[in-house]
């Protein structure tokens, strides 16, 4: 006779690196039925951009605003909130391109009237070129109407909105709390995620079950993962994120320019030229001022760190003016770029009108990198988890469309929870999470191609392949309709 | 005339579950059990053989119980009925919104019967929602209820007292209501009617748990040369999936017999009758389909007036 597994070895075996853990339910009288203090319907993990526009739309929609929600971020969420009173002379560094798609969710979950709309900067055309060969494309809405057809009063003129991310974290904050409805846990420590276990009465052991650094264990029916790029919940979850390092750097900085830009106040311009090293781009703030993406090998970036300010700013004129071969001996010399950069740009002929005007002045303090990655999780749902934004994928920064794409992972979630909601399904359950996996990852993965594709093809120094891409945006750059079709992409239209 | 079911048949059909959820037409798994001839629905047609009460099939049982583990799979043999699963209240939606404004309306707070309840996908999801007062799911397969009593327990929502209660009989043991009013305001047979002995004397014992003014509310296969095709060529024939004689076709029941059958006993009028054809669609799921009535898989709802 074969010896007898002993009462649940099943469930050790099936999971072995899940320890189970005892819910600690309160019992009340002689029954044992949990109290619903400890369980939630939603508990997200992140407190950015994507979590908390996810939180905003479940407790914006009448038909989610049922559910019980918490939220647990390891910062303090009150600390790190935009003032009011903040100086237009100075910005974070850490800014984003949000598109019209982004900005009409935040304005359905009520959250766009929230922002402080004096700290960002909506443009309207956005010139691109090649470092190489200075084969160019400009979009803007008037050039990428259809041949012929007149503009429409009703046709967009705004491309995207460059905001700082903790404007944008602010402004959902602000209209969370004008919601209410959810438990804040921060700046609180998630410690450990486990499966519940199977009890007299309740059986918890597809629920993860959270415990708090405050001591504090939550049930989850459904899990959301929007902890950034190392994801603890898709750890937890198993799910394997694939992916590759650029060995590049995103150097940001906050700078100051000459003045408002060549189109003025009301006619803000994006730059951005691709070098072989990453393209380099200047987006337009609000004022005089304007936020740098230098994305280039990690030596280079640590140079231009390293640099006094004088240089940096020198540096980065140069980046738009001056040949990539110049740039490279610049970021070889240990200092006096300033200098050097001024008298080779006297020999090097430019059109200033279509380049970014010059800076003047580098906001102290602001310049910093961040290694670029590509990642894509495998699949964004699993029993009772799904993740949302940099958990579920990293792109290169090279379109602005990371956050972007968080803020529509959580709508499509928001959109995929309400209906199962209205539908009765479990919100945790694999089926229930099925259309959001679907809707979320080919469109995901296909824009993470695109980048990727786009830094790949402009990587490239000489050769045939610069004469094909130069071809290419050119021919692109003539044809209205097609570079309408770019943009409606670009702007999350599509 | 089909005789009572082989156990390997049996697991053929559960394996037609796994093959057919790529298919639109065939019918999912049968959750009350079939008995021994085929009648239609019609009323000139009657079955000489037919006991007073459908008995259970222990064969059947042994194939239910077989069926049980896997589901709440959901990529299992249940996955085309989960599928299925938020279309059955989008129709119910539909059948209690469109009640013209003569008839009383039925109260905020629902209570549901479900006819043939199998592991609990629509009675779970009906006591989830928030209009629900309690759900009253049976099955006379005692193996199927058990997993619907264990999966139950996954979920805090559902132990809340009175809201969801499974009872393992058929609807010939249930309990009629004292009054018409004690009746419940939806009564749902999904995916049952196809597969039971004798349609009509089955709906006959169904009417009474209605109250007046609620709604009766069925899934089934339309009996055409689509679903003929499908189900007995393709399938048994062509594909050889499934062995011959595992579809008793002649058992499907066509819409417009369901209107003339409820009709005739003074149900549903003044457009409390409503239809909605389905069809499922491989990688898109179950979709709506104008007219699907007449050739697939539909939904039929129909009021009680008095």
């Amino acid at each position: 006779m074969p010896p007898r597994l002993p009462l649940g070895a099943h469930r050790a075996l099936s999971s072995p690196s899940v320890v189970q853990v005892q819910v600690r339910l309160q019992r009340r009288s002689a029954s044992s039925s949990p109290t619903s203090s400890d369980i939630y319907d939603v508990v997200c993990v992140g407190g950015g951009p994507a979590g908390l526009s996810l939180l905003t739309g479940l407790r914006a929609s009448p038909v989610t605003s049922g559910l019980k929600v918490a939220l647990i971020e390891g910062q303090d969420l009150q600390k790190n909130r935009l003032q009011k009173d903040a100086s237009l002379e100075s910005f974070s560094n850490r800014c984003s391109s949000l598109t019209p798609a982004s900005v009409r969710n935040l304005q359905e979950i009520g959250a766009w009237s929230h922002a402080n709309t004096a700290r960002i900067q909506p443009y309207q055309e956005m010139q691109v070129w090649d470092g190489v060969s200075d084969a160019r494309i400009s979009f803007d809405w008037d050039s990428a109407r259809p041949l012929l057809s007149a503009r429409k009063p009703s046709q967009p003129t705004t491309i995207a909105y460059m905001i700082e991310n903790i404007n944008t974290t602010t402004t959902l904050l602000s209209r969370l709390s004008e919601l209410g409805g959810v438990d804040i846990f921060s700046p609180t420590k998630v410690e450990s995620i486990e499966l519940g276990t199977d009890a007299e009465q309740l059986d918890l052991s597809s629920w993860p079950i959270l415990t708090l650094s405050n001591g504090k264990t939550l049930a989850a029916r459904l899990l959301v993962g929007a902890d950034g790029a190392n994801s603890p919940v898709r750890t937890f979850a198993g799910i394997p994120s694939r992916g590759f390092d650029y060995n590049r750097h995103g150097v940001v900085a906050s700078l100051k320019l000459e003045g408002p830009g060549w189109g003025g106040l009301d006619h803000k311009i994006a730059y951005q030229r691709f070098l072989p090293s990453g393209p380099l781009a200047m987006l337009p703030m609000p004022g005089n001022m304007a936020a740098l993406v230098w994305s280039t090998t990690p030596e280079r970036a640590s140079k231009l760190k390293s640099l006094s300010p004088n240089d940096f700013v020198a540096m980065v004129n140069a980046g738009f003016r001056l040949s990539a071969t110049d740039l490279e001996y610049l970021h070889t010399m240990p200092s006096g770029q300033e200098e050097e950069i001024a008298w080779r740009e006297k020999h090097t002929p430019a059109n200033e009108r279509s380049i970014p005007m010059k800076v003047t002045d580098v906001q102290q303090g602001s310049v910093a990198s961040f290694p670029l990655k590509m990642r894509h999780a495998d699949v964004y749902t699993g029993e009772r988890v799904a993740l949302v934004g940099d958990a579920a994928h990293t792109i290169h920064p090279l379109a602005g469309q990371g956050l972007n794409q968080g803020q529509g992972d959580a709508a499509a979630l928001v959109r995929t929870i309400s209906h199962a909601v209205q539908t009765g399904q479990d919100i945790g359950s694999v089926l229930a999470l099925e259309s959001y996996n679907s809707e979320r990852y080919a469109e995901n993965n296909a824009m993470l191609g695109v980048c990727d594709k786009l830094h790949r093809l402009y990587s490239v120094e000489s050769g045939p392949i610069v004469g094909l891409r130069s071809l290419g945006l050119r021919a692109v750059d003539a044809m209205g309709p097609l570079k309408g079709f770019f943009m409606d992409r670009a702007a999350g239209r599509a | 005339m089909a005789s009572s079911r082989s156990p390997r048949v049996l697991h053929n059909l559960q394996k037609l579950a796994v093959q057919t959820s790529r298919h639109p037409l065939f019918p999912r798994t049968p959750r009350v059990l079939p008995t021994s001839c085929a009648v239609r629905l019609s009323s000139t047609q009657s079955s000489p053989h037919q006991p007073p009460n459908s008995s259970v099939d222990p064969t059947e049982v042994s194939h239910f119980n077989a069926l049980a583990s896997s589901w709440w799979d959901p990529h299992g043999p249940s996955r085309l009925l989960h599928l299925m699963n938020p279309l059955r209240h989008e129709f119910i939606t539909r059948c209690r919104t469109t009640v013209p404004i003569t008839i009383p309306t039925t109260p905020s707070q629902l209570r549901y019967l479900d006819i043939g309840c199998g592991g609990g996908i629509f009675a779970e999801s009906a006591a989830r929602l928030p209009g629900t007062l309690s759900v009253t799911a049976i099955d006379p397969t005692p193996e199927v209820l058990k997993i619907a009593e264990a999966h139950r327990r996954r979920d805090p929502t559902l132990l809340v007292d009175g809201r969801l209660t499974y009872l393992n009989q058929s609807i010939e043991d249930l309990t009629p209501p004292t009054s018409p009013a004690e009746g419940y305001d939806v009564v749902t047979i999904f995916e049952v009617i196809e597969h039971v002995n004798a349609p009509g004397p089955f709906l006959e014992r169904v009417l009474q748990h209605v109250k007046p003014g609620g709604w009766l509310v069925l899934s089934t296969i339309a009996r055409t040369w689509t679903s003929w095709v499908v189900t007995n060529v393709v399938a048994e024939d062509v594909l050889g999936i499934v062995p011959k004689g595992t579809h008793d076709w002649e058992k499907y029941v066509n819409e417009t017999e369901l209107r003339e059958w409820f009709g005739k006993r003074g149900w549903g009028s003044n457009g409390g009758m409503k239809t909605m054809g389905v069809v499922y669609v491989p990688g898109l799921g179950w979709k709506e389909v104008p007219g699907g009535e007449g050739w697939g898989n539909y939904f039929f709802g129909v009021r009680r007036d008095s």
